[in-house]
């Protein structure tokens, strides 16, 4: 099968602004957008976005594909590829463009310094915890940092989404000092943490669905 | 110019360890062309291993390790890693490691292969995912200094001592140089030289060309462990664990095959020993379609699936558009993890004072010619935190960077081709690259010949002249990918040559090296390490001594 793919270019040492760059693709089906983008960049190398893992673990494929926030491996072209043959890929949304499909990441890095992200030993914590307890921690501790969260979603509070659930999953966190009073600083209301966990499970590509966990 | 304590470079589970394990007060920095959190260590699924368990002991861990590696390892730090793991997990729990929980709350173990015991510490099966980010939690939590997106081109060695770094920096597009006190290389292995490989894009095993580049000595490089259960066509992982869960193997005829292989251990005995069985099956007409066999995990139930396999049943799902709960996953055998790599000593020291390595990049010998599943993670904690704590200690007061910088600048310069343009039938990184993974895949695999051996050193020569030839269009310019896949297979090529010339070199079967034309184990010839230094005419290879201090080699049956 062949596909238009049209990709969001842009040099900061050439162009004055971005612009969609066409390239003809062959696929098979089960391929990812992340195959695709890799065919690309051997017809034309100068072509600039970041991989690693190629298996939706390691968050450095994030981008804008068909209109949506989403990891290019994670990504079937099947399921994105329209009707006509064509498929659009633009850097992350929010984030700053910094070449071709690379975006600025160090703004969503320190966004995490905001909730001490690490979990605040309690000195005379014994080392055991809980299924239950090891349960809840589990869905929010599988969040990869790919940023698809900031992208998708306008957060209320005053912490960034990914931060946010960062911050959950250390308030969870039976060996940490602070623990439930981390949710203090989010600014949350039980609505807006309701919604946030709504929206997270739907845009996600982890699927994360946090754990339920008490304001105060 | 940049100037730290200690320069770590390599943000996976190795380097991280180390930065968060230094002395407090140390100014230590880790360089990483990638962000941390995306280092290969956050794709290990199954887990950690420690003798933990009330019916284990570090005696038993010590001995199967041994066994494991077909007496090859090292036994005085095979002894290192397994007396220190138990301690290092216990510290990794109050880091905050989120592992999964026995019902009395302590940390889950699961059975991995080659192991008497449930030995693995995991977190469901993103075992490395958890331990990576909380380690770069500690990091944060340290003030440890990231460089992200920052590459390692040379070492500038002087007087025979290490006296900085040339590093470009991907997102300025600049060259620059770092001096420090001592560095450490922590950069993972180089699984990509393979065409099928469990390894990400970025394990190109750079640190460890570099290093032979700059004068360390190489070990073992013949010594490739090849997974036996990869999705079949794009390789992708599907950890031990599901057969630590108590997934079975089937053939095309339905059979159970690793009773004829392996009748106490099945589909536990170690990866040399089923990844061989499985291609066994395939050459004698038992395989599937175009060479695969079954994995079935579908009578283990969806609950167990879901909660202790959760990434294998995604990656089956996407990857294979296999539905785990219900069918079988087609799978075949590829390359994962590079035994060999830059010799060091316990104390993770290279022959170059003033550099250390450590992890998957570095050979100290704890996995012998076969690593057993659990014990590679458990490498990078241990000897990570053993750099960490001895890394002043090796400084070395050596003179800034003169000569060396001026003939890396120089080499620099010659990589691109200011300003000539690409022309269409050009030669390619893309196309030498690809004759590169064949070769290896093909000839220097799982099954092995002096024959093919041979042609598999002189296709890699060749394909290094051509390399040779080759130039990089852009300039110092930001995000220069093509620039950076340059590099890498610069990397790779040296690695090729090595591993290739050393499998052609050993006239024996040990662990994952297989020769059918000397399909037996030599300990009279063969009882040694390869040793290799790069030389002015190509690599020089020496036989080194292994350390045997409690078990005498035995016939290795599972
Ligand atoms: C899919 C998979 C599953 C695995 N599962 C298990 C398991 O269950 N149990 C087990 O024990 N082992 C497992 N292993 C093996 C284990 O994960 C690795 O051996 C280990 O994680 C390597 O860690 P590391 O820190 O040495 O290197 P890595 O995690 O690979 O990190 C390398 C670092 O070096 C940096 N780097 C590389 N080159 C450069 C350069 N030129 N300049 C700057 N930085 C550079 C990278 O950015 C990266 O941060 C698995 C391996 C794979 C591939
Ligand atoms: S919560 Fe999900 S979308 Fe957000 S950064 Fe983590 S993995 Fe990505
Ligand atoms: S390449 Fe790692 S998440 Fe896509």
């Amino acid at each position: 099968m062949r596909l238009t793919l049209n990709i969001n270019r842009f040099d900061p040492q050439t162009d004055n602004k971005p612009y969609g760059r066409e390239y003809t693709v062959d696929w098979e089906q089960h391929e990812t957008v992340l195959d695709l983008l890799l065919k690309t960049r051997r017809e034309d190398p100068s072509l600039a976005f970041r991989r690693s893992c190629r298996s939706s673990i390691c968050g450095s494929c994030a981008m804008l594909i068909a209109d949506r926030s989403q990891l290019a491996c994670h990504t079937l072209v099947r399921e994105v590829a329209g009707d006509g043959g064509s498929l659009c890929i633009k850097p992350l949304p929010g984030f700053r463009q910094l070449k071709d499909l690379v975006v600025e990441m160090d703004p969503f890095f320190d966004a995490l310094k905001r909730v001490l992200p690490w979990v605040i030993t309690v000195p005379q914590h014994n080392g055991l915890v809980s299924q239950e307890d090891s349960e809840r921690i589990e869905p929010p501790a599988t969040c990869i940092l790919c940023g698809v969260c900031d992208a998708e979603v306008r957060q209320s509070g005053s912490v960034t989404p990914a931060a946010l659930v960062k911050n959950v999953r250390l308030a969870v966190d039976p060996r940490d000092a602070l623990g439930i009073n981390r949710m203090k600083i989010t600014g949350l209301t039980e609505e807006g943490l309701q919604t946030f966990r709504e929206l997270l499970a739907s845009v996600c590509p982890k699927g994360i669905k946090l754990p339920p966990v008490a304001l105060e | 110019m940049i100037f730290h304590d200690v320069v770590i470079v390599g943000g996976g589970l190795t380097g991280l360890m180390a930065a968060v394990e230094a002395p407090p007060g140390t100014d230590v920095a880790v360089i990483s062309k990638i962000y941390p959190t995306r280092s290969h260590s956050g794709a290990a699924q199954g887990g950690f291993n420690a003798a933990l368990g009330d019916d284990d002991s570090v005696e038993d861990h010590l001995f199967d390790t041994v066994k494991g590696g077909d007496y090859l390892g090292d036994q005085d730090a095979i002894e290192v890693l397994c007396s220190e793991g138990p301690e290092v997990i216990r510290q990794l729990e109050r880091m905050g490691v989120p592992w999964s929980r026995t019902p009395d709350g302590r940390p889950a173990q699961r059975s991995l292969g080659g192991a008497g015991f449930p030995r693995a510490c995991y977190a469901a099966d993103i075992s490395g995912h958890v331990v990576l980010h909380t380690l770069y939690e500690r990091a944060l939590a340290a003030g440890v200094r990231i460089y992200p997106e920052w590459h390692l081109v040379e070492l500038l060695v002087e007087d025979g001592a290490l006296a900085g770094l040339l590093v470009y920096d991907l997102a300025t597009g600049r060259l620059e140089v770092v001096r420090c006190r001592v560095a450490l290389l922590a950069t993972g292995g180089y699984g990509r030289i393979f065409r099928k490989t469990t390894n990400g894009h970025a394990n190109t095993g750079d640190g460890t060309a570099i290093a032979y580049r700059a004068g360390a000595v190489l070990a073992d490089m013949e010594f490739v462990q090849f997974h036996p259960t990869t999705l079949c066509g794009t390789n992708i992982l599907i950890s031990e664990a599901a057969r630590g869960e108590g997934g079975y193997l089937f053939n095309a005829v339905g059979e159970r095959f690793m009773a004829r292989y392996a009748p106490q251990k099945m589909e536990l005995a170690p990866r040399d020993v089923v990844s061989r069985s499985i291609f066994q099956e395939i050459k004698e007409g038992r395989g599937l379609g175009n060479g695969y066999v079954h994995l079935d995990l579908t009578h283990l139930g969806v609950d167990k699936i879901t909660r202790r396999l959760p990434q294998v049943n995604d990656l089956a799902r996407i990857y294979a558009a296999v539905d785990p709960t219900q069918a079988p996953i087609p799978i075949e055998p590829a390359q994962h993890y590079s035994m060999g790599g830059i010799r060091v000593n316990l104390s993770c020291e290279t022959n170059i004072p003033g550099l250390l390595a450590a992890g998957e990049t570095a050979n100290v010998s704890v996995h012998g010619a076969n690593r057993l599943g659990g014990n590679s993670l458990l490498e990078t904690v241990v000897f990570g935190r053993r750099a960490g704590r001895h890394m002043l200690k090796a400084a070395d007061h050596s003179s800034p960077p003169r000569s060396s910088l001026e003939l890396a600048l120089a080499r620099w310069q010659a990589i691109f081709s200011a300003g000539k343009p690409q022309e269409p039938g050009d030669d390619s990184a893309s196309a030498i690259r690809d004759a590169m993974s064949r070769t290896m895949t093909d000839k220097v695999g799982v099954f092995r010949t002096g024959e093919e051996l041979r042609e598999a050193v002189e296709e890699i020569a060749a394909l290094r002249r051509r390399y040779g030839a080759l130039r990089v269009p852009a300039g110092e310019h930001p995000f220069n990918y093509q620039l950076i896949e340059h590099l890498e297979l610069g990397c790779l090529l040296e690695l090729s040559e090595v591993t290739a010339g050393a499998a052609y070199r050993r006239t024996e079967s040990r662990g994952a090296h297989y020769r059918m034309d000397h399909p037996l184990r030599d300990d009279a010839n063969w009882l040694h390490h390869t040793l290799v230094r790069r030389g002015g005419a190509g690599p020089v290879y020496e036989a080194g001594p292994v350390s045997i201090t409690r078990f005498q080699p035995e016939t290795r049956g599972y």
